[in-house]
C-alpha cells in the first residue's frame, strides 16, 4: 500500500504565512487526491478552519487528551494526506511529545510518511527551532519553505541546505485579495479565464512546486 | 549452578509506588531474558499478579510456610532471581524476619545475592527508615529509590539532613524513576498487562490491542529511562555475576 503523506506546517514565529502554506497544500492535495484532512492547531493567529471549514477540524496539544486525539489519527495508512497548521505556540510541545512517543519512527513503521515543511524566518527563535528539528527528524522529511513575502533577501545559511520550497511574493493588494475567507486557490484556477494574470501563474507554480515534492518524495522512498 | 538472587522491594507507607517499581523490574529482567519469579505480600489482593500472573504468587509472609515457601526452594529452584514485593509499612518487620530465619548471614557469606530497594516517601518517616534498613543491610546491596511517578515532590528534606542518613549505608545507591504521564499509567492499569506488553501492543493473552499510539509512547519513552538506570547500577552484573557476598567467603 502506498505510504500516507502527513504534511506538517510549522514555525515557532507567528505570521510567517503558515496558514497560507497549508491552505495551498489542502486544496492542492483536495484536487489532485479529491480528499485530505487538515488540522488546525492555532489559539492565536488567522486560522485554518475559517477558510476550509469542510475539511478542517481543530486539534490541540495542551493535554494528553488531545495529543492522543491528534496523533493517533496522522499515524493511520488510510490514504488520505493530512495537512497539519501548527500555530507557533504549539511548535515546541508538538515536536517534544512527537520525539518522546517515537513519532517518526512509528509513522515508518506503518506507511506514513511525516513531511516538515518549516517557514523560515531570520530569528533566533526560528534558526533554534530548526536546529531542534534537524535533532530529531531525517534531513529526508524536512523541507524549508522560503516565503518570500516575509523572508525578502536569502534564506540563513543553516536552512539553505537541504530541500527547499520557494513561494513567491505577491503584491500586497493580490495578498489582501487571497486572504479574504471565501477565496479558494482551486476555484480561482478554474473560473479565471485569464491563465496569464500573476495570481493564476502564482498558484499554478505553487501547485507545480507541490507535485515536483511529492515526486522527489516517492523516488525517495523507492 | 548459579548463586540465587533475592530481591526485596519495600516502603515505609503505601502509594509511593513500590509495585509499580517491581513491575519495571520484572519487565527489565524479562527483556534480558534473565528467568525470575515474584512474590507478592499483598495478600490476598495481589496487584503484582494482576500484571504478572505466570510468574507471581501471592503468599503471606507472616506465616511459617509461606516463608518455606519462597527460601527453601531458593537453591533448588529455577529461576534464581527472586522478586519479593513487602507490603507497605513492612520492610524492616521482613528484613528482621530474614534476619532471623539466617537468611541476612547467609547473604553475608555470600551464598545468596541479596538486594532491597527502598521506594521512598517524601516524608521524614522515610529517612528514619533508612536509618533503621541500614542495621540490616551489612552484606547487601542497598537501593534508595525516588520515585516520581506520583508527582512526589521530596521537598520536605533538607539536603544537608539527607546526606546524613544516605552515607549512613556503605555502599547504598541512589536510583530515581521519573514520572510517567498519567493518562498513561492509568491505561496501563486498565489493561492490567505489564509495562513491555503495553508497548508492544498486546494483551493479556499476547493478542493484539488496540491501545493509543501516544500512551504507548509515553510508556516507552518512560520504561527507558527507568531502565537506563538498572543499566547505570548494572543490575544484570548484580543478578549474574553474584559479585555480593564475594567479600564475606574471602
Amino acid at each position: 500500500m502506498p505510504h500516507t503523506p502527513v504534511y506538517i506546517v510549522c514555525s515557532p514565529r507567528p505570521l510567517v504565512g503558515k496558514t497560507m502554506m497549508a491552505r495551498l497544500m489542502s486544496e492542492f492535495l483536495l484536487l489532485k487526491q479529491g480528499a485530505v484532512a487538515a488540522f488546525d492547531i492555532n489559539l492565536k493567529e488567522p486560522s485554518l478552519l475559517e477558510y476550509l471549514p469542510a475539511i478542517t477540524e481543530t486539534a490541540e496539544v495542551d493535554d494528553t487528551f488531545g495529543k492522543m486525539a491528534l496523533m493517533d489519527r496522522l499515524i493511520v495508512n488510510d490514504g488520505i494526506a493530512k495537512v497539519i497548521d501548527l500555530g507557533f505556540h504549539a511548535f515546541d510541545e508538538f515536536f517534544k511529545m512527537s520525539d518522546e512517543i517515537g513519532f517518526m519512527k512509528e509513522a515508518a513503521r506503518r506507511g506514513v510518511a511525516p513531511v516538515i515543511l518549516f517557514v523560515a524566518d531570520t530569528d533566533r527563535a526560528s534558526a533554534r527551532g530548526f536546529a531542534m528539528l534537524q535533532q530529531q527528524i531525517p534531513a529526508t522529511a524536512i523541507v524549508v519553505v522560503d516565503n518570500e513575502f516575509v523572508l525578502r533577501g536569502e534564506l540563513p545559511p543553516a536552512m539553505a541546505g537541504g530541500r527547499i520550497l520557494r513561494i513567491g511574493a505577491l503584491p500586497v493588494f493580490l495578498k489582501t485579495y487571497i486572504s479574504r475567507l471565501k477565496f479558494s486557490f482551486t476555484d480561482y484556477l478554474r473560473h479565471e479565464k485569464d491563465s496569464s494574470t500573476e495570481l493564476h501563474q502564482w498558484i499554478r507554480r505553487n501547485y507545480t512546486s507541490f507535485r515536483e515534492l511529492e515526486l522527489s518524495l516517492l523516488l525517495q522512498r523507492s | 549452578m548459579t548463586k540465587p538472587v533475592v530481591i526485596v522491594v519495600g516502603a515505609d507507607k503505601g502509594g509511593v509506588g513500590k509495585t509499580t517499581v517491581s513491575r519495571t523490574l520484572l519487565d527489565y529482567f524479562s527483556a534480558n531474558n534473565v528467568p525470575t519469579r515474584a512474590f507478592d505480600t499483598e495478600s490476598p489482593r495481589g496487584t503484582l499478579k494482576r500484571f504478572h500472573p505466570d510468574i507471581t504468587e501471592i503468599v503471606d509472609m507472616t506465616t511459617t510456610s509461606d516463608q518455606m515457601k519462597i527460601f527453601d526452594t531458593l537453591n533448588s529452584s529455577s529461576p534464581s532471581v527472586t522478586v519479593i514485593d513487602v507490603r507497605a509499612g513492612l520492610l524492616s518487620p521482613a528484613l528482621a524476619s530474614l534476619r532471623d530465619i539466617g537468611f541476612l548471614d547467609a547473604a553475608k557469606s555470600g551464598q545468596i545475592t541479596f538486594a532491597v530497594f527502598h521506594i521512598l516517601g517524601p516524608s521524614i518517616a522515610s529517612l528514619d527508615e533508612i536509618a533503621e534498613t541500614a542495621n540490616f543491610m551489612q552484606g547487601a546491596k542497598y537501593f534508595l529509590v525516588k520515585n516520581f511517578i506520583n508527582n512526589t515532590s521530596f521537598f520536605e528534606w533538607d539536603q544537608a539532613t539527607y546526606n546524613s542518613y544516605f552515607h549512613r549505608i556503605k555502599d547504598a545507591t541512589e536510583l530515581t524513576i521519573p514520572k510517567l504521564n498519567e493518562m498513561a499509567y492509568e491505561q496501563v492499569e486498565v489493561a492490567s498487562v505489564p509495562f513491555l506488553k503495553f508497548v508492544a501492543n498486546k494483551g493479556v493473552r499476547d493478542e493484539a490491542a488496540n491501545y493509543s499510539f501516544v500512551l504507548r509512547g509515553y510508556v516507552r519513552h518512560w520504561l527507558a529511562n527507568v531502565w537506563s538506570e538498572f543499566d547505570r547500577i548494572k543490575l544484570t552484573d548484580l543478578v549474574g555475576s553474584g559479585k555480593l557476598g564475594d567479600r564475606g567467603e574471602k
